[in-house]
């Protein structure tokens, strides 16, 4: 996962790109393999959220998402978790510059 | 190993679970399975967007939507139907989420906006044929809605 944060008169702005093959029904069938796409993701500082989505099989593969949020974040950690189909999560975390 | 991380994990849920949901962003595709089933018309071809206003109306209880307050952009053409960069900016919306016509299904993405997002949102989407890209924003407790066509030359689903 390759995350970028950056903050700048209050407002953070977050690109987020998390690896992942997002194999729609479609394309699973064709390629003979299981459907498994991120469902969720969302990103906190602290135990503040501060973006929450519902995803499904259509994002790109590879999704890239950007995002921003108000608040007084200097230094601290933006946290940012997915969940796919298959219930594997993953984390990643990065300092807000 | 893998087995007490997983078993870990499971009780990571499992106490999660317990929170009131009011604390807890609303995990939609567990909140509403049937939104995120809802099929495009087939024989419409990316046309039609019954598919989409029958979503629309899953995820928010109505389809009473108004085509204003919110900014959608996406390409008039999109030359690789799986990379198709779209975003949009609703001031003030608590929740958003984002539909399309061209796929099997009608729905992409629903977004809850937490206390300090701000909801000016980029994703990047698939779509397999030329399509709708609607957008729809709950500000108020209203709807709001901008929608913009996609012209797909290489679909993007493995199509």
């Amino acid at each position: 996962m390759r995350i970028k944060a950056k903050l700048k008169d209050g407002v953070t702005t977050a690109k987020v790109m998390a690896k992942h093959p997002m194999m729609s029904y479609d394309e699973a069938k064709k390629k003979k393999k299981e459907a498994n796409f991120i469902t969720h993701i969302t990103a906190k500082v602290g135990d503040e959220v501060v973006y929450d989505a519902s995803t499904s099989q259509f994002l790109s593969k590879n999704p890239y998402i950007k995002f921003a949020f108000k608040g007084d974040n200097k230094g601290k950690e933006l946290e940012i978790t997915w969940t796919d189909l298959s219930g594997k999560t993953k984390t990643g975390k990065k300092k807000i510059k | 190993m893998e087995r007490r991380k997983f078993l870990g994990l499971g009780v990571a849920l499992l106490a999660t679970s317990l929170v009131p949901a009011s604390l807890m962003a609303e995990d939609v595709r567990k909140a509403k399975p049937n939104a995120w089933t809802v099929k495009n018309p087939a024989d419409k071809k990316g046309t039609s967007l019954d598919g989409v206003n029958a979503a629309i109306k899953e995820v928010f209880g109505t389809d009473k939507v108004e085509t204003a307050n919110v900014k959608l952009k996406a390409p008039d053409i999109a030359e690789n139907g799986a990379v198709i960069p779209v975003s949009f900016k609703a001031d003030k919306a608590t929740k958003i989420a984002l539909f399309q016509s061209a796929n099997p299904e009608s729905l992409v993405a629903v977004f809850d906006v937490p206390k300090n997002g701000i909801p000016d949102y980029s994703v990047r989407i698939k779509m397999q044929q030329t399509g709708t890209v609607v957008a729809v924003a709950m500000i108020d407790g209203k709807l709001y809605k901008a929608e913009k066509v996609v012209k797909v030359t290489i679909g993007g689903c493995g199509g």
